[in-house]
């Protein structure tokens, strides 16, 4: 017997894992050319804000998407241009990328606090009561699909296709792939716009569905748990979506234990994500003793002279 | 074809870093104005209004330097961490913990005299801090596990503590509107210097010379730095590196655990969300614009606490106070440009 309760949990489940993975799966793409981006909050919090004001002014959604990617994506490539041109420290350019990110998406938003969208982002094939696991899966929307499809073309490009060889050979050995006459400074670049996108469009996947209103600080250290999926992932696609289900699941399941009979401080129950993600993430690193997959060359700018 | 070609300067300016501080916040002075040209707001009449108010009395002088005083200490700790190569970006949350630490001594100890009351109360602020970073400094010396996410997620878990604390255990009934904890009494109140200057202004000048002296002058910084380099010499000379970049994490953390100490003896008297406002965030920027050179954070902190006072007060001419984020993340950025031209080299490349 399916349960309703059970199908609550399914939808939530797969709503909060696909807003991690999205972002996660830019991340993955980023650091896959061996740009370490710490951005991640920020850009999401930037692709939410865009998004929501399009579809607060406009109503209309498909264009909100749009500008909601595309205002990620330019805001990325500020971390592109002190990274990757001008070769500048990884680690700091992306914090303050997510600090810069905030404090813009809050001015930009400050009028637009406690708006209501007029149409949020519905599901392709909206059925009432969902009464089965199919129905669950068939009522999410096309942000859903787009994981899916994402997920499965990106996995095969990696490890399938010439170019995909050739796009991690960046991110491990910039110079041989420099030698082999790959241009290391446009592939990173691309790249690094590429993960600011799809943070875009998790982003407006928060506001436009998850949650539809706006508010400061909303993304609430969902970059940050998707920079933890990456290395979770082990920076591979279908292990990372495992990873965006695991911890959507739990972000799901822990408001839900009290109906499920468990008696739970509601404060505690908010923080349990963040001790969850640190508690995964040491588990991981000593199961797998130090060896995290993570691509050789993430976080050293490329300089052609080093050669 | 032109084709440039980029090479590293050997000889890097000494200065380099305060001349691209100084244009970088040129650069953001200039972005910050166009964001108010858009909002139909004079650039001039509001960064005037901000300096008037910010450094303009000894009122507001003072306020800016109180303000200034958790930037400082949470941006020493970052440094200090930083010379064993490791990142803290859970300040936020450690200055919440040393306000945390502050009111549980508090409420649980009284000593009469009061200056060795408010000792033992800065002690355990430098305590709490320690502990907010233990787990993420046992998981990075023990498991190899990334600090800078461990440290961040580390803000969440506090906050939320803390959230938790001014709504159950601590809470204080007479605070109806903002859940908050029960003051603490006048006779632990830091005094002030004159003005509104707080006593903590003057810890955070000592506490800057310390962090000079550890950094730069003392054996332990000496033994920091070789455990952030290579393994290979750590080993060589002897110097346990783990056992370096473990204490390192741990002072750091109390660098920014006293900041909230401070805080909440000197600013709110009482435990609340309000101890911090992104004050452990900015740090980071204070920390990296100056290459995490102590002095350069005392005086950069100071900057940036006048901006954040300036940036508080313009809100009442309707501008927002994000304003005075945007300065401060938009100077780092803009630093970060220049400094590449001092560290690189564009020559022709004539022959190919």
């Amino acid at each position: 017997m399916v349960d309703i309760q059970f199908l609550g949990l399914l939808n939530a489940t797969l709503q909060a894992a696909t807003l991690l993975f999205i972002a996660s799966l830019g991340e993955l793409i980023t650091e896959k050319s061996g740009i370490l981006n710490l951005g991640v909050e920020g850009m999401i919090s930037i692709g939410a804000v865009a998004g929501f004001m399009t579809a607060v002014n406009t109503n209309n959604i498909f264009l909100a998407i749009v500008i909601g990617i595309l205002s990620s994506s330019i805001f990325a490539s500020i971390h592109a241009i002190v990274t990757v041109i001008l070769k500048q420290d990884q680690t700091v350019s992306g914090l303050i990328l997510t600090i810069l990110g905030l404090a813009l998406s809050s001015l930009l938003g400050k009028n637009y606090v406690g708006r209501k969208l007029e149409t949020k982002l519905e599901s392709i094939f909206s059925i009432e009561n969902p009464s089965n696991v199919l129905e669950v899966i068939l009522n999410q929307n096309i942000i859903f699909y787009l994981a899916i499809i994402f997920t499965i073309t990106i996995s095969y490009i990696l490890k399938n296709t010439m170019f995909g060889t050739r796009f991690q050979a960046v991110g491990e050995d910039s110079k041989a792939a420099d030698s082999m006459g790959l241009n290391v400074t446009k592939t990173q670049f691309i790249a690094t716009c590429i993960g600011g996108a799809f943070a875009g469009l998790s982003g407006v996947y928060l506001t436009l569905s998850y949650v539809p209103y706006w508010t400061d600080n909303m993304t609430a250290g969902r970059g940050w748990i998707a920079l933890a999926l990456v290395i979770f992932g082990g920076w591979k696609p279908y292990r990372t979506a495992l990873g965006a289900l695991l911890f959507g699941f739990l972000e799901a399941l822990v408001p839900r234990l009290q109906t499920y009979g468990f008696e739970l401080n509601p404060y505690i129950v908010k923080i349990a994500p963040y001790i969850i993600t640190i508690l995964v993430l040491v588990m991981l690193t000593i199961y797998k003793g130090g060896k995290t997959g993570a691509p050789k060359n993430i976080g050293i700018p490329f300089f052609r002279e080093n050669r | 074809m032109n084709k440039y070609t980029l090479s590293k300067r050997q000889v890097v300016n000494e200065l380099s870093t305060f001349y691209s501080f100084l244009a970088g916040f040129l650069i953001a002075l200039i972005i910050g104005s166009v964001i108010l040209l858009i909002q139909d707001k004079s650039p001039i009449d509001t960064f005037s209004l901000m300096f008037k108010l910010s450094i303009g009395s000894v009122n507001s002088l003072s306020s800016s330097l109180n303000k200034a005083t958790p930037l400082i200490l949470a941006g020493l700790g970052i440094a200090i961490i930083n010379t064993v190569k490791l990142w803290n970006i859970g300040a936020e949350g450690q200055i919440f913990m040393g306000a945390i630490g502050v009111n549980l001594i508090y409420i649980n100890f009284q000593l009469t005299s009061s200056t060795s009351f408010i000792f033992l109360l800065l002690v355990s602020a430098f305590v709490g801090g320690a502990v907010c970073i233990l787990i993420p400094a046992i998981a990075k010396v023990l498991f190899g596990v990334n600090e800078i996410i461990t440290t961040l997620l580390t803000n969440y878990i506090v906050i939320g503590l803390t959230i938790y604390l001014v709504n159950g255990p601590w809470k204080d009934p007479g605070s109806l509107n903002f859940p908050a904890a029960a003051y603490v009494g006048k006779e632990v109140y830091l005094p002030t210097i004159f003005g509104k200057l707080s006593y903590g202004f003057l810890i955070c000048i000592l506490f800057t010379a310390f962090a000079h002296y550890l950094k730069n002058s003392s054996v332990f910084g000496y033994e920091m730095r070789i455990a952030g380099g290579s393994e290979m010499t750590a080993i060589y000379a002897g110097i346990n590196a783990k056992q370096k970049a473990f204490l390192a994490m741990l002072i750091g953390g109390g660098f920014a655990g006293l900041a909230g100490g401070i805080e909440l003896l000197s600013q709110t008297h009482r435990v609340s969300t309000g101890i911090s406002q992104g004050f452990g965030y900015t740090a980071i920027i204070v920390a990296a614009i100056t290459g995490m050179r102590p002095i350069g954070i005392f005086l950069v902190g100071s900057l940036f606490g006048a901006l954040s006072i300036g940036g508080s007060v313009i809100q009442t001419i309707g501008v927002s106070t994000y304003i005075a984020d945007i300065i401060q993340a938009s100077t780092l950025f803009g630093a970060l440009v220049i400094q590449f031209f001092f560290n690189y080299q564009l020559k022709r490349a004539d022959d190919g």
